[in-house]
């Protein structure tokens, strides 16, 4: 009981630490994620409406356009910046005083990631109410929503969980940005971001299907679409095997990483 | 006049040798920039690439027409990655920890010890793929002599207008207490620029040309090399870097009447 406290008392900070500076939160999380979409909205309704096309790889326009409403959607729910300052704490030996608290650096990191989530869902149901009224979301059903939220926030933990392993990394490098910004552009591209893998070459999305990336966009996206072939119990437990790899990839670093701390600006 | 510009040439030495001083102090920093770069370049084109697979033409262009205005704005991303972007996100620090007063007092224009200090070496190195890319899809669209000619001149004028541009809206941090956000948005604009303004509905197309001239920053030129007679865009790029510039004198001013100097 004494722990949950912590937990809450935690997440409550951390929720008016997001929103202390409003509107850098709409800027930093809510405005990259809507120009990626407009620019693909554009993009797709170009190459339709231009050229005549009628279906592409079984898409047509609308089709289309409803996938790229989904992908914005676990765009905002799965793929956060929480951890950004990770690499900075690390750095600048402010991770010192957790090694003291009786709250660890990883449940206070997390803890924060769960404010965050909480926004998140808050900032998507608001987004999702819009799409539906603006008629970009057309026939979308309860039990499609309920899998594509669900998988969506394990896919949220996953993007955690490699963000927090990225700044790890600090213990090691002076900056660690670029690991991030290395990640997202990969993600983004191979994760059907940008275009549903049935776009891309053969050879490709045969590839991709033993990563992890089809999971963090293209799956989430397919469930809300309600078209999702395969089933939702093994899509879970694949990603929560690369999750385990991951939070095992997590342990690891931390405990190494630990051995090299020394401390700086303490 | 001579001896301004040489006392500036002799500044942006300096600025120059201690970023590669720097740069070499972080050897794998160093090399995960590259790699981080080349992803980025190869994700785009990949990106347009295999849309390509699935239609002959977008709009107006074709395949080639389309990747030689990506590989257009690699370069000027290029540039901009290399020369100015690291200093937008010091511009940030500065304000918020007071640190902008000891630039204030130093005897150089202000704006241009902001914007021109931080050099990013490592970038540097990766010239060759957008350039190889330009030079590739240029032959393939037999590019006419003067275009080739032009070439070199616009990717600088883009490279122009878009820092103009985002230096512009980089005051706004004046006005924030935290100003990641702002650099965040700029990176949006850019995001938008990377494409052809055909794609965009009407009514963006018009808010990014004429109100915020975004996406003048590719388009324009990239047409003109196309087709030489649509000259019309150059000179809007022309215009709205001197509007920009305007701006920039007018705002830079009510922002350093809000500055607080945090650190004083």
């Amino acid at each position: 009981m004494p722990e949950l406290s912590k937990w809450m008392a935690t997440v409550r900070i951390s929720w008016s630490k997001h929103l202390a500076y409003k509107l850098n939160f709409v800027l930093l999380v809510i405005g990259p994620t809507l120009v990626f979409f407009f620019v693909k909205f554009s993009l797709w309704k170009a190459i339709f409406s231009l050229e005549g096309v009628t279906t592409l790889q079984g898409y047509d326009l609308r089709r289309m356009l409803n996938y790229q409403a989904w992908t914005l959607l676990v765009g905002l729910l799965a793929q956060g910046y929480n951890s950004m300052n990770l690499a900075e704490d690390i750095r600048l030996g402010r991770i010192s005083a957790y090694l003291v608290y009786p709250f660890g650096f990883w449940p206070f990191q997390t803890a924060s990631f769960l404010a965050f989530q909480g926004l998140q869902l808050l900032v998507s149901a608001v987004t999702l109410l819009l799409l539906v009224v603006g008629g970009l979301l057309s026939g979308w059903s309860w039990p499609a929503l309920l899998e594509g939220f669900v998988f969506s926030l394990l896919v949220g933990f996953f993007w955690y969980q490699i963000s927090f392993l990225i700044g790890l990394a600090a213990f090691w490098l002076e900056e660690t940005w670029v690991l991030r910004v290395m990640f997202v552009t990969i993600a983004q591209f191979l994760s059907g971001a940008m275009m549903p893998l049935e776009v891309f070459p053969v050879w490709l999305e045969s590839i991709l299907q033993w990563s992890p990336f089809p999971y963090l966009t293209y799956v989430p996206a397919k469930m809300f679409m309600g078209e999702y072939s395969g089933s939702f119990a093994v899509a879970a437990l694949i990603l929560g095997l690369w999750l385990a790899v991951v939070s095992l990839g997590v342990n690891w670093v931390w405990r190494r990483g630990l051995r090299l701390y020394t401390a700086a600006g303490m | 006049m001579m001896r301004r510009l040489r006392q500036y040439l002799a500044v942006y030495g300096k600025f120059l040798s201690t970023c590669f001083a720097a740069a070499s102090t972080y050897r794998l920093h160093f090399v995960l920039l590259i790699v981080m770069d080349q992803l980025f370049y190869f994700s785009l084109l990949g990106s347009v690439d295999f849309i390509f697979d699935q239609v002959p033409v977008i709009g107006p262009w074709s395949r080639d027409h389309f990747m030689f205005f990506i590989a257009f704005m690699l370069a000027v991303d290029h540039l901009h990655m290399t020369f100015v972007s690291e200093s937008f996100w010091e511009f940030s620090y500065d304000l918020r920890t007071g640190r902008l007063d000891f630039i204030l007092l130093r005897p150089l224009n202000t704006l241009f010890t902001i914007f021109a200090r931080l050099i990013r070496p490592a970038t540097m190195v990766n010239v060759v793929t957008p350039w190889a890319f330009l030079i590739h899809f240029g032959l393939a669209l037999d590019l006419q002599a003067s275009a080739w000619f032009f070439l070199l001149p616009l990717v600088v004028l883009a490279l122009l207008l878009l820092t103009s541009i985002e230096i512009l809206l980089s005051m706004l941090m004046f006005w924030t207490v935290e100003s990641f956000g702002i650099n965040f948005l700029r990176m949006q604009l850019q995001t938008v620029s990377r494409w052809p303004d055909f794609i965009y509905p009407t009514w963006s197309k018009r808010i990014f040309t004429l109100v915020i001239p975004i996406l003048l920053v590719g388009s324009a030129p990239v047409r003109f090399l196309f087709d030489p007679t649509q000259w019309i865009g150059v000179m809007a790029m022309l215009v709205a870097l001197g509007v920009t510039w305007i701006l920039i004198a007018f705002v830079w001013r009510l922002g350093l009447r809000s500055y607080e100097s945090a650190s004083s």
